[in-house]
């Protein structure tokens, strides 16, 4: 029971991760590793920049129904700002380069946090009340995990609720098929983009909450490891398919979680090899990730 | 053309071979390779401090040999190929001895670079048994406590003090430092008669969540009475919160790399947790000098020392000025012999030893900080009952 609860906490994170990441190569081709830069800055956005070792909370301190909504929006801001800023410039270009910008942003955005509160990894406390255990089902998990799992659940139900209900959603969807014939037919680009970019940047922020929540910790490169694992949730999913993604994020998750309880001591500290070994499988098998997006697809 | 650029090298080299020649004459020089910017600075630059408060202080009272001791700094933007040429930077300023970053992999291509041109050199706080013999050469030093002991000394006090029986052993792969906490709370278990391993697991510093290894304790029969906890900043935290968010009350020991305040705020109302310090940082420490320079700290840097890793600064220059003044000379080779003659020399953090086979600490009088409801205090010391063998270090 337990480990069901382990597993999908943490394929939660990987899911909205991917569906991040998902959401923008849908609309653009673009790969962003900035996103897990986004990630980090939505949490130092809570402080004050101060280089000392503690903390200078600044919005961290806010009742929840203010500091949620307020760490999403810085989210959704850095992501829209880059978008303006960056990768509006890059519209034409080919997706290695927008990949290269996208790293060249991510750093950009890494050395900005670092100058400001330098490396030491800062200590926060993100709504504290959720780091209680919870008995459900006779196995006491902590309340954050359960929570973890309820929102991802529900932002993916808002999610496909917004992009098969709205007008909105349906251009974005159109604009993830084929960009140019939803251009021609009267989707406006910028728009779609500005949307999609907001809306990973908000999914970046939710990761960032859940992560400081958890680990109490802010760290200019705590985006990383999730980047790199939802990077590749969304290519075994099937780059730009949105469900894929989210699936791919919830079995990364599980995979991690059941190769940590089911692999003897001395070959627990190679966990992620056996993981991406896994991973390669996937892809020998399914080389358009498991579930493939229509767009992507060759047309013979 | 050709015979300039000779003309050239061999005016070069000519002041290279003078340049430290004349640096010696009328002042001792202390080369600091360290990061002054990148990640490493957060970790350097207090001990840093620490060490330039002992040089003014020796400065004061008349110099070393009668002479003033000179800083030179070169940074290591926390690079490695950087931190070579820092070192030789520093060499090239005339230093007689190099202080280098605080983590061997970090510190090591300025150590090699000091190595190399023959003179002693200086880890931070490095505690991995490499920063010294082993990993640079015969004139290395560390200025810290060997990973090890910090694990040993919570082994068997928490056996003695807090009738601690059972353990369990969560090791963060990350660095060598975690692993040699492990390790020295592996060599001291066997030796507690009645005290077992319940269980052990790993994960690494990064991970998002530690759910997997959390949920293997709990299936443990029975919460073991201690969970030795191998692991620093900033996975540490993480893996804290994690424990005691699941509802595991176990006693948690850990490392010195979790010592400091800062932190706490993460993890409201922490209790049962303990650290191994050098020095207490919070004004409470035995040795009422301890404070005072606490308090020398604060008025030089401004802030309160943040952790325990401020102390080995002052600790490096105090003993390798104490050798100096023995050997009469900076001369490298006299100055090591007079450093490896060190047995249980005071300082102010306690004993220090050097010998011709280990130039780091094996063993050292700890104090133990206790966590109760977010508030540390020092509530014990602890040295081990024996120093642990350079062979089972070197395992």
């Amino acid at each position: 029971m337990q480990t069901i609860f382990d597993a999908l906490s943490l394929g939660s994170l990987y899911a909205l991760g991917a569906l991040g990441i998902a959401l923008i190569f849908g609309v653009m081709r673009l790969v962003n590793f900035a996103h897990g830069d986004v990630i980090s800055f939505s949490i130092f956005a809570l402080m004050w920049p101060s280089t000392d070792a503690m903390a200078v909370v600044f919005a961290g301190d806010l009742p929840w129904f203010l500091l949620i909504p307020f760490v999403l929006a810085v989210g959704a801001g850095l992501s829209v700002l880059s978008e303006i800023v960056v990768f509006r410039r890059f519209r034409r270009a080919n997706p290695a380069t927008m990949m290269i910008a996208s790293f060249a942003l991510g750093f950009v955005i890494r050395y900005f946090l670092l100058m400001l509160f330098s490396s030491r990894p800062k200590s926060i406390s993100l709504l504290p009340a959720l780091s209680q255990p919870v008995e459900i089902f006779g196995a006491r998990i902590p309340l954050l995990q359960v929570i973890t799992i309820c929102a991802t659940i529900a932002m993916l139900f808002a999610l496909t609720a917004f992009l098969k209900r709205t007008r909105f959603g349906l251009e974005m969807r159109a604009a993830a098929e084929n960009f140019t014939m939803a251009r021609m037919l009267g989707v406006r680009a910028n728009r779609v983009i500005m949307g999609a970019f907001a809306l990973s940047g908000a999914l970046a922020a939710a990761i960032g909450l859940i992560l400081a929540a958890q680990t109490g910790t802010a760290d200019i490169q705590m985006g990383a490891a999730v980047m790199l694992m939802a990077f590749i949730a969304t290519v075994i999913g099937g780059l730009g398919s949105l469900p894929g993604a989210v699936l791919a994020g919830f079995l990364l998750g599980a995979a991690s979680v059941v190769m940590q309880t089911v692999l003897p001591i001395d070959a627990r500290p190679f966990r992620d090899a056996f993981v991406y070994g896994a991973v390669i499988l996937v892809l020998i098998f399914r080389p358009q990730g498991l579930i493939a997006a229509r767009g992507t697809k060759e047309r013979v | 053309m050709k015979s300039l650029s000779k003309l050239t090298l061999a005016l070069l080299g000519a002041t290279a071979l003078v340049t430290p020649a004349l640096a010696q004459d009328d002042k001792i020089v202390v080369g600091f390779a360290t990061a002054e910017s990148g990640f490493m600075q957060a970790y350097d630059k207090p001990a840093q401090d620490a060490a330039m408060i002992r040089i003014a202080e020796i400065n004061a009272a008349g110099g070393l040999l009668g002479k003033q001791i000179e800083v030179v700094n070169a940074d290591t933007k926390t690079d490695r190929a950087e931190g070579a040429k820092a070192g030789l930077s520093v060499i090239d300023a005339g230093a007689d001895m190099v202080v280098v970053s605080c983590d061997y992999d970090f510190g090591a291509p300025a150590a090699l670079a000091a190595e190399g041109a023959g003179l002693p050199s200086f880890f931070l706080c490095a505690e991995s048994i490499k920063a010294g013999i082993q990993g640079v050469g015969p004139n290395s030093f560390s200025a810290s406590v060997l990973a090890a002991v910090q694990g040993a000394t919570m082994a068997e006090w928490s056996y003695n003090k807090k009738e601690a029986r059972t353990f369990y052993r969560l090791l963060d792969t990350w660095t060598e430092y975690n692993k040699g906490i492990c390790d020295g709370f592996d060599w001291m278990l066997p030796r507690l008669e009645g005290a077992s391993l319940v269980g052990e697991d790993t994960f690494k510093n990064e991970d998002a969540s530690i759910a997997a290894q959390i949920t293997r304790i709990k299936s443990l029969e029975k919460e073991p009475d201690a969970i030795m906890l191998c692991t620093m900043m900033p996975g540490a935290v993480s893996a804290i919160k994690q424990i005691r968010a699941a509802g595991i009350n176990s006693m948690i020991l850990n490392g010195s790399g979790v010592d400091g305040s800062y932190w706490l705020s993460a993890v409201p109302d922490l209790s049962n947790f303990y650290v191994p310090v050098q020095g207490s940082i919070y004004g409470d420490d035995p040795n009422a000098d301890v404070t005072a320079f606490n308090a020398k700290y604060k008025e030089a840097t401004g802030g309160d020392p943040s952790s325990q890793y401020v102390y080995p600064g002052y600790v490096m220059i105090d003993v390798w000025a104490k050798a100096v003044e023995r050997a009469g000379t900076t001369e490298t080779a006299a100055v090591v012999a007079e450093l490896e003659k060190m047995t249980a020399e005071p300082t102010l953090f306690g004993p220090r030893s050097f010998s011709a086979e280990l130039h780091h600490q094996n063993s050292a009088d700890y104090r133990i900080v206790n966590i109760e409801a977010g508030k540390p205090a020092v509530i014990d010391s602890w040295t081990i009952s024996e120093p642990i063998p350079v062979a089972d270090l070197m395992k």
